[in-house]
């Protein structure tokens, strides 16, 4: 159990605080690219692409905070929308979407594994994993079309694990009363991740990371990024894990880590899968950052990764009711 | 082993309202699924309100790609074609629709690319770049297209000159054109009336399919097509050639 105060949504002085400096953080950005409007000073190209990414951000940042506030059950809802939005536009631009059966099961899949966090059974939440293994194996094979049965078997696996089991972790977390300041933070840490890794890199330059998968990312950025993000997660992972044995200095900075490394693992598997199929965004639904992947890769190893940390120490839901829907 | 190649969305990176309109759609699991239940939906219509018939179904290719082709007297004709179709084939059924009618505005954008599964066709403007994208497409994605060559909705009932754009699409490939007839569609709902008119009989009779491989793909050829695939539709109305007619 996450130690959590008794009351509403903002009970806990951690949620409070990460609301606040979101919408301040808003409110800046907003204030900084209307100065350099105003002066003149970028490009107008430039400029359109700052309001297109700062639009975007007050249209997405209700839709990420906002459910998880409202409570357990909107948490678990957006992220199976998010998951299914992931899915969609992996599918795509890999051509999974073709396989039509395949494509049927992944979605049932993540549908599923989304239930099981929902209903708070998580010997069923686990069992997905190898269940979803074994039906995507044998879904195609009455198709009698032996040709492309590893590659599109494969494609369909990793999007499982991806977009279902592992985004999943995000919205199982919501089953702890305490989740709220964690989910939040996880939410902003990753973007600040982001925005951590191409300010440094920008400051500092130097040697490129991987070039071929990236060629704008520096191990500069990537550095500076595991710098500002430990120190951000540790601090205010102090405040949410204290008394608990997570809360002791060297799991938190344990746990920073975690999240910078694991985001920006994220970050990377993403490009790698861009870089193959010789495409520059997954999507367009979102102006300027272009597919709702491309803004939500890092979350993407950072849930199951963090679950699992929290839970060896911590735990999720221990003391909350299991098997809400189904029943005992 | 076959060479096994990852292959995007033909429509990857076009917005929404682009890609509605695009002749590189393609669809997803959501527009499958509309699309299944928009087509039942159809099929029961036209079975309860015109008892509507479908003979020489035989005649059929037994996969896609192919192209029917129809004469063309109702808003009825690419729906009562498109039910007619069973498994892949009615899956991968494309109707070639009026651009400037059918894909007007997003919503009815959405409905004619959801629904029924509609390419743009853009009268007195098509592209030679277009017809080119729709040639790759029937027979790289193996589809089937619903084509009326004669270019819009005969108001009399008498079937007009079919256009050689038909021809641009199969010359010299070994895709066949399915000639279709379609009896009692300009009764059911005649291009004046805003609704459909029920209980009035539509019966739609299947060709023999032609082939075009060895047919030019050049103007002459596209004519030759054009003129091919009249001559077989014309064939099957009933009031023209009624003592040859065997069914």
């Amino acid at each position: 159990m996450i130690p959590h105060p008794e009351g509403g949504a903002f009970a806990h002085p951690v949620t409070t605080g990460i609301i606040i400096a979101t919408l301040a953080v808003l409110g800046v950005s907003g204030l900084a690219i209307l100065w350099l409007s105003k002066s003149g000073r970028a490009k107008p190209e430039f400029r359109r692409e700052l309001w297109l990414r700062w639009g975007s951000w007050c249209v997405l940042l209700p839709l990420m905070l906002g459910p998880v506030l409202l409570g357990r059950e909107w948490t678990i809802g957006a992220v199976t929308v998010l998951s299914l939005f992931c899915y969609r536009e992996y599918a795509r631009a890999t051509g999974l979407f073709r396989e039509r059966v395949l494509s049927a099961m992944v979605v049932l899949g993540i549908l599923a594994v989304n239930f099981a966090a929902l209903d708070h059974w998580y010997g069923f939440f686990v069992a997905l994993w190898p269940l979803m293994a074994c039906l995507l194996g044998v879904a195609t094979i009455p198709l009698d079309r032996p040709a492309g049965y590893i590659q599109r078997t494969a494609l369909a696996m990793l999007a499982f694990m991806l977009f279902g089991a592992g985004l999943a972790h995000l919205g199982y977390m919501a089953n702890d009363p305490g989740y709220r300041p964690l989910v939040l933070l996880l939410l902003t840490a990753v973007a600040l991740n982001d925005v951590a890794a191409f300010t440094s890199g920008k400051l500092i330059g130097g040697p490129k990371l991987l070039p071929a998968t990236s060629p704008n990312k520096t191990v500069s950025g990537s550095l500076g990024a595991v710098i500002v993000t430990t120190t951000l997660v540790a601090f205010v992972g102090a405040a949410i894990f204290r008394g608990t044995p997570l809360g002791n200095p060297v799991w938190l900075v344990a746990m920073g880590a975690l999240v910078s490394v694991a985001g920006q693992m994220g970050d990377l598997l993403l490009s790698s899968i861009k870089r193959d199929l010789g495409i520059k965004d997954m999507g367009t639904v979102l102006p300027g950052h272009g597919g709702v992947l491309d803004r939500f890769n890092s979350l993407l190893l950072v849930a199951p990764a963090v679950f699992h940390l929290v839970g060896y120490f911590v735990g999720f839901g221990l003391s909350a009711p299991t098997r809400v829907i189904t029943g005992h | 082993m076959q060479d096994w190649k990852l292959r995007p969305a033909r429509d990857l990176g076009l917005s929404p309202a682009d890609r509605l309109r695009s002749l590189s759609r393609e669809q997803g699991l959501v527009g499958l699924a509309l699309n299944a239940a928009w087509r039942r939906g159809v099929r029961a219509y036209l079975s309860a309100a015109h008892s509507f018939r479908v003979t020489g179904r035989e005649n059929l290719p037994a996969e896609p790609p192919y192209v029917l082709v129809a004469n063309h007297a109702s808003h009825l004709d690419a729906l009562a074609l498109a039910a007619a179709l069973r498994g892949p084939a009615a899956r991968r059924a494309h109707a070639m629709a009026a651009g400037d009618f059918f894909f007007a505005n997003p919503a009815v954008s959405a409905l004619a690319a959801y629904a029924i599964n509609a390419l743009p066709v853009w009268r007195g403007r098509s592209r030679r770049a277009d017809l080119d994208t729709m040639r790759q497409r029937l027979a790289e994605d193996h589809l089937v297209y619903i084509l009326f060559p004669e270019g819009t909705r005969s108001r009399t009932g008498a079937m007009a000159a079919f256009q050689p754009g038909l021809g641009m699409l199969v010359a010299g490939t070994e895709i066949p054109v399915v000639p279709c007839w379609l009896d009692g569609a300009r009764e059911a709902w005649p291009a004046q009336s805003a609704t459909p008119r029920p209980f009035r009989p539509l019966a739609l009779n299947i060709g023999p399919p032609l082939r075009f491989s060895g047919t030019a793909n050049d103007r002459a050829g596209w004519q030759s097509v054009a003129a091919a695939a009249e001559a077989a539709v014309r064939a099957l109305d009933p009031s023209s050639l009624r003592p040859q007619q065997g069914r």
